[in-house]
């Protein structure tokens, strides 16, 4: 029991990765607040690079480096135009609640 | 921050100090140390056998050993721990076919990450070969790396709760940056310093501070977080999360380190450089060239989009209130 605490190995890092992704698909589905559904969308690309990055050490192939540097990149972007569409939403309706952006369904 | 760039610097610290400890026992001793031959190494013409049971354990090295090992890791030799040389013979076929013996020294060092070399001097100092063994994060790591783990992965699992619990955003977009400098020591601790300085900046600088700009703009907290679901949905939402969990425990037991020979490769003379923006670097403009040249596009298109989408829809001096009274008449 006390090795799992003390030796770490790459199973730690991997379950790290799986819990903030899983904690990341909490605030998807639970919270309804448009910006904290993007900042949990954020969370689980880091998920993923965690992912990448222990696998990318476990077998020693460089290429996730650059794999996940492109993922930050395609976050980066998706924040920005996630955040503008959250922008013009409030500018139109005054609330970014997703419960509420229903209009297309009545 | 400071409090964090000196955390993180300690981070680099443990991963180098914990290397001795993992290291403990040098691969292939015994026997096996003449040969040095191990899964995945290519076959030497020259096969090595060991002169005897015991391989008597030289104190201290020859200078020239030292020397000649110095001179073939070079920066990535550990500082602190002394080379170990073993004594031995080792046949050696001449030009003219002729076999004979010739004394051969083994010599473990220690690498500033954690591995463990093993090179088979001559007594002269030239190196005959040179074998690493991938030890980091195999094996034991040392216990500064473990505490320092645990208190990252706190720090980032805390932050990730503190996200999706909180109902005042300024407070959630606080917790993002925890937990994204938690993962940013944590991308350190996996040998990615470049990313790790890359998830500081882009990350906990540039989108975070998108995200407080977005918080200013909104700033209302919320009535009411979390949406109501009835008992079917709560019961269908326990099932899901318990199959996910389970499903990502079977798996996390079967992963298994690969074998040393498949692990990270050895370092080269020039110094080793995994991770560093080097290596990165080499990988980005070399297979990752049409990828890198793809993501410019997106982020141009990203920035273009962003701006279509979020200016006014009318560009005229009126104010937004009163467009908006316009459009709901």
């Amino acid at each position: 029991m006390t090795s799992i605490l003390w030796d770490i190995g790459y199973p730690h890092f991997l379950v790290l990765a799986a819990v903030l992704f899983l904690i990341g698909v909490a605030g998807v589905l639970v919270r309804r607040n448009a910006l904290i559904i993007l900042m949990s969308v954020e969370l689980m690309l880091n998920a993923a690079n965690v992912t990448l990055l222990a696998f990318s050490r476990m077998w020693g192939d460089i290429s996730a480096h650059t794999f996940a540097l492109i993922v930050i990149a395609v976050a980066a972007a998706e924040a920005s135009v996630g955040l503008a569409i959250v922008v013009a939403v409030f500018r139109g309706r005054r609330n970014v609640e997703v419960d509420r952006l229903n209009t297309l369904r009545h | 921050m400071r409090l964090f760039c000196t955390l993180a610097a300690l981070a680099v610290i443990s991963i180098s100090a914990a290397g001795p400890a993992s290291a403990a026992d040098p691969p292939g001793s015994g026997a096996a140390a003449g040969s040095g031959a191990r899964p995945g190494t290519p076959a030497r013409p020259r096969t090595a056998a060991p002169a005897g049971d015991e391989t008597p354990v030289v104190r201290p090295c020859p200078a020239e050993v030292v020397s000649g090992v110095r001179a073939s890791l070079g920066i990535v030799l550990s500082r602190t721990s002394p080379i170990i040389c073993r004594i031995g013979r080792t046949q050696v076929r001449g030009e003219d076919g002729t076999a004979g013996t010739a004394p051969v020294i083994t010599a473990d060092a220690f690498l500033s990450d954690g591995r463990t070399a093993r090179l088979e001097m001559s007594p002269q100092g030239a190196v005959l070969s040179t074998a690493f063994a991938h030890s980091d994060l195999s094996g034991s790591s040392g216990k500064g790396m473990a505490l320092l783990f645990w208190v990252f992965a706190l720090i980032s699992v805390g932050g990730a709760l503190f996200v999706i619990s909180r109902r005042n955003l300024i407070a959630a977009v606080m917790g993002m940056v925890g937990s994204f400098l938690g993962i940013a020591a944590i991308y350190m601790m996996l040998y990615a310093q470049f990313l790790a300085v890359v998830q500081m900046l882009v990350y906990a600088g540039a989108i975070m501070v998108l995200f407080v700009f977005v918080v200013m703009i909104l700033n209302r907290p919320e009535d009411e977080p979390v949406a109501p679901t009835g008992r079917a949905g709560q019961a269908l939402g326990g099932i899901a999360i318990l199959y996910l969990v389970a499903r990502l425990i079977m798996l996390l037991v079967q992963v298994r380190a690969p074998s040393s020979a498949a692990a990270a490769p050895p370092p080269t003379a020039e110094g080793y450089d995994w991770g560093s923006v080097h290596a990165v670097g080499t990988d980005l403009f070399g297979p990752g060239l049409f990828p890198f040249e793809a993501i410019s596009i997106v982020l141009l298109l990203a920035v273009v989009g962003a701006i279509a989408i979020a200016r006014p829809l009318h560009t005229d001096d009126d104010a937004p209130a009163r467009t908006r009274e316009e459009g709901a008449a």
